[in-house]
């Protein structure tokens, strides 16, 4: 037994992070990456503007290939970084914004507001800048679609083009069941949504209909958009001539390089749940997973980290599905109903953008014998355990002849915080080396949601700094992010 | 052989041998016991039947509904058993993978009910399974219900411990065989015999089959989901071995084809583990031993799914007049037209204008007095030859004059004499400005 156990800690169950070109490279710029947390802090986020213009070109081929048209709008909530809304401005894509200062932003960064959807809750400022600057307000409620009515008619605004949410669909045949959402309306409402559009018929312009599930299931999604089909056909019935449907987001990422590892790993933690192996995390922590009587109850409750279809490939996917009830393929009947497709991805768009650096503190060993580091970041800072997103730091050796490194080595990670539950993840991280003192520990793939999302000033700890990195001729150059502009480097 | 109720036809199955040159192995004599055999089609007509059976007088009496949590042969099964005596049943399930289940179900007069999948913003204190779920939704809505519960009922194991297991032994000259391969799902089957079988014979080796973790092999478990079953006891087994999609589907061609045994991807996946598994035993023996595995249930309702991981199996013969014989060639000298020369040409010679989009677009709004005839309808049309004379002029329409161009070529190819495409499409249409109706 204790030979097998022996195996067993010696196992590197490593979740090692898909990089992107750019990334690759830029975690060999080891200097760069040292000097810049010595002289900014830690932690520091980086951000490559440039890759979003590259993913950005990956959804217009999935667009090509349907010959769909219509816009991306970039979910702004996923990332606060002026760099990206800026190299983005710069593109053909649209933004959508869920709050008033998210608005601001993306005008500031140089999008005009044709280019700007507004979704999500709306305080009448938010309304109001939306309605003057000619962004589409995509209304979540019946309510608020009064409350725009009259806004626009009290204060002479021109007038502004709506999108109606949807949020819950009638299957037709076999049910399939949804989470409900707080956002939209049901299907069945979409009459009271056209009573209020006709009282406004003067100051609206009808753009078509929208959902946005949280869901990753393709055949929910299907439903939604064909419910939207004949939402658009009652609007139509109703002398309207809608010629969009907003799909939402939600197309995901990948984050692991290797399918085999996060199989292994995900496997092994069920084992150890089971305490058929030593725990694989703090307190032996399930992730949702729990035993009652040897068996293993519960979901894991982790985001698949190891996601083949995700991104725009997900997109293509649903696009090439059949819609359940008019058996035709979802883009095709887009496409021969002459409609418009508006999509809205946060963190698919941000996918491979950006990455966190951490400094090592300090380094121990427990009482009970584990490793632990303490980064100069908390678990609000990467917030990758709040998204159960389950993949590794990649280690920058400061001094990579130095002491206190060797063979791979299993360790958990702690924060900066004076609170307990202060671990950057509650899994034990295996890396190649133990790091020491002056590392840095580089979290790969934060753009989307994982940098500034839930970042706080928490026991007046900082806030990390933001720095855009870009290449000019042969070389990397960053500066600050609210200091990138596109004109910064070379575009080839 | 005489019965009083179908339900009295279920086990007995046939234990028949697999042909030495078949699977090729020289000391080992193979047995498959054809759990396909069972009147509603599957192994789990037995534990369907004795998981149902004790409660069936009571939820008789109260009108009670059946439920499931199957999106396979467990609900079959218990479907029809519900549907026999007038109970309504409704299975639970994550996603319907295979559609012939699917519409089997619906066709006994089941209800299915999909679960939501997982969130995209993960909500890490939802971690729900769908079982837990369920039981939620039996208690919410009160009394009712007669839940089967098929991974924690300890009658899906009886009913194999008391006839699947006997079974083998008798047929095996009392003694039972000295390997016993078996697919792990509810664990019922493989755990309910191969207890009785260690009975008989302490030194009989239990092999559980579980599916690649990345892979779906229907009514198989992969090696994590084994964990999450209530009757899966790891120490049931002396080995655990995976199989993966594509070596199911090779086994279940075996089965097919050379054994005449039409078991599905299961009973394939228990065949090929079986050989593999045995092969490194065989050439150690001196003296001869046999082996009995599980054909769970049949091939037919898995078209689909070998049509999605095996389409080559399933080609059928190009069929004559279609687009896919086509020509680049042929394709670009199909004759096309542009919005103003159409709608010119519309005006002088009155074409017959035919709209190839789906008709829920084409009641939308169309090009006034053209023809709806959706593609794939025109395409089985042309199959057979011109569905329009040869000289009345025709102009063909799709979103973007894609379609419209390919029908256009075959059309000609045909020996039409004057068929056009709008090149563009209804969006170009659209575009120009020019009119769409609604009638």
């Amino acid at each position: 037994m204790s030979c097998e156990m022996g195996a067993w800690l010696s196992a590197d169950l490593y979740l090692r992070p898909r990089l992107s070109q750019y990334m690759g490279e830029i975690v060999q710029e080891t200097d760069a990456l040292l000097a810049m947390v010595s002289g900014l802090g830690s932690p520091l986020n980086v951000l490559v503007p440039r890759q979003i213009v590259d993913n950005y070109a990956k959804y217009r081929e999935v667009y090509g290939k349907h010959h769909l048209g219509g816009t991306i709008y970039f979910a702004h909530k996923a990332n606060r970084s002026s760099a990206l809304v800026r190299e983005l401005a710069a593109s053909e894509a649209g933004v959508d914004v869920a709050s008033l200062a998210e608005l601001r932003h993306a005008l500031s960064a140089g999008f005009s507001g044709d280019r700007i959807m507004a979704t999500g809750p709306k305080s009448a400022e938010f309304l109001w800048l939306a309605a003057r600057c000619g962004a589409v307000v995509n209304a979540d409620s019946r309510e608020e679609l009064v409350q725009l009515g009259e806004l626009l008619t009290a204060h002479a605004l021109p007038r502004v083009r709506v999108m109606l949410r949807l949020s819950a669909f009638e299957s037709r045949g076999v049910p399939v069941l949804s989470r409900p959402s707080r956002f939209g309306c049901h299907e069945r409402e979409i009459t009271d949504l056209l009573d209020v559009v006709d009282k406004y018929r003067d100051v609206f312009n009808l753009l078509g209909v929208s959902y946005h599930l949280d869901t990753i299931g393709l055949v929910e999604k299907a439903l939604a958009l064909e419910g939207c089909l004949r939402a658009m056909r009652e609007c139509r019935q109703r002398g309207y001539n809608p010629f969009a449907v907003d799909i939402g987001g939600g197309y995901g990422a990948n984050y692991l390089a290797d399918q085999e590892e996060w199989e292994r790993y995900t496997t092994e933690l069920g084992n150890a749940v089971l305490g058929n192996r030593p725990p694989l995390t703090w307190q032996n922590h399930g992730y949702g997973l729990r035993v009652e009587a040897g068996t293993l109850r519960g979901a894991l409750g982790l985001y698949p980290s190891y996601r083949p279809v995700a991104g725009e490939r997900y997109l293509d996917e649903l696009l090439s599905g059949e819609a359940p009830s008019l058996r035709r393929s979802l883009a095709t009947l887009l496409l021969e109903n002459l409609y418009d497709l508006h999509i809205e991805p946060g963190r698919a768009l941000v996918d491979q953008c950006g990455l966190t650096l951490t400094l090592v503190e300090e380094v121990r060993t427990t009482s009970s014998g584990d490793p632990l580091v303490r980064v100069g970041a908390n678990s609000r800072d990467i917030s990758l355990e709040e998204h159960a997103v389950l993949v590794d730091p990649i280690l920058v050796r400061a001094n990579p002849a130095g002491e206190g490194t060797g063979r791979p080595t299993g360790v958990y990670l702690s924060g900066n915080l004076c609170l307990e539950d202060d671990l950057i993840t509650r899994r034990k991280v295996f890396l190649p080396h133990r790091p020491a003192p002056g590392d840095l520990l580089v979290f790969a793939n934060t753009a989307g949601y994982f940098m500034d999302f839930a970042a706080d000033h928490a026991l007046m700890q900082p806030v990390a700094r933001k720095v855009a990195m870009f290449r000019d001729g042969g070389t990397w150059r960053w500066c600050l992010d609210e200091e990138y502009w596109p004109t910064k480097g070379s575009r080839a | 052989m005489r019965y009083d109720s179908i339900t009295d036809v279920i086990g007995d199955t046939p234990l028949v041998r697999v042909a030495p040159e078949v699977h090729g192995l020289r000391n080992i004599d193979l047995y498959a016991k054809l759990e396909m055999l069972n009147p509603f089609g599957s192994v789990k007509d037995r534990p369907a039947w004795n998981m149902a059976r004790a409660g069936l007088p009571d939820a008789v009496e109260r009108g009670d509904m059946i439920v499931e949590l199957s999106s396979g042969n467990t609900a079959k099964a218990l479907a029809v058993i519900a549907a026999m005596h007038g109970l309504p049943f409704k299975s639970v399930t994550n996603r319907m993978k295979v559609p012939e289940i699917k519409d089997l179900l619906l066709l006994l007069g089941a209800q299915i009910e999909e679960l939501p999948g997982q969130t995209e913003c993960l909500d890490p204190t939802d971690t729900e399974d769908p079982l837990t779920r369920m039981y939620r939704m039996l208690s919410e809505e009160g009394n009712g219900y007669l839940h089967t519960d098929q991974y924690f009922n300890p009658l899906n194991l009886d009913a194999h411990r008391g006839s699947t297991g006997p079974e083998i032994v008798k047929d095996l000259d009392g003694r039972g065989p000295d390997h016993f391969i078996a697919c792990v799902g509810t664990a019922g089957s493989s755990s309910g015999v191969a207890g009785v079988l260690r009975e008989h014979n302490p030194a009989v080796d239990i092999v559980g089959l579980v599916a690649h973790k990345s892979d779906f092999i229907p009514g198989i478990r992969n090696i994590d989901e084994v964990n999450e079953v209530g009757l899966f006891d790891p120490g049931t087994y002396d080995t655990i071995e995976s199989v993966t999609a594509q070596e199911a589907i090779d086994g279940m061609l075996t089965l097919n084809r050379r054994c005449g045994m039409l078991g599905g991807p299961t009973g394939g996946a228990a065949y090929f583990g079986a050989v593999r598994y045995l092969k490194t035993i065989d050439e150690t023996l001196t003296e001869r031993r046999n082996a009995v595995f599980i054909v769970c249930d049949r091939v037919e309702s898995y078209m689909s799914y070998v049509r999605q991981r095996r389409p080559e199996l399933l080609n059928q013969p190009a069929r004559g007049n279609s687009v896919d014989t086509l020509t680049d060639a042929e394709i670009a000298a199909a004759a096309t037209v542009d919005v103003a020369e159409a709608r010119r040409w519309i005006a002088e010679a009155r074409p017959l204008v035919v709209d190839l989009r789906g008709s829920f677009a084409y009641a939308a709004l169309h090009i006034e007095d053209s023809v709806n005839i959706v593609d794939e309808l025109f395409a089985e049309l042309v199959h057979g030859g011109l569905p329009f004379g040869a000289s009345k002029p025709v102009l063909l329409v799709c979103p973007v004059g894609e379609k419209s161009a390919r029908f256009a070529a075959l059309l000609t190819r045909m020996g039409h004499q004057d068929v056009r495409s709008l090149s563009g499409g209804v969006v170009a249409w659209r575009d120009a400005g020019a009119p769409l109706v609604r009638d």
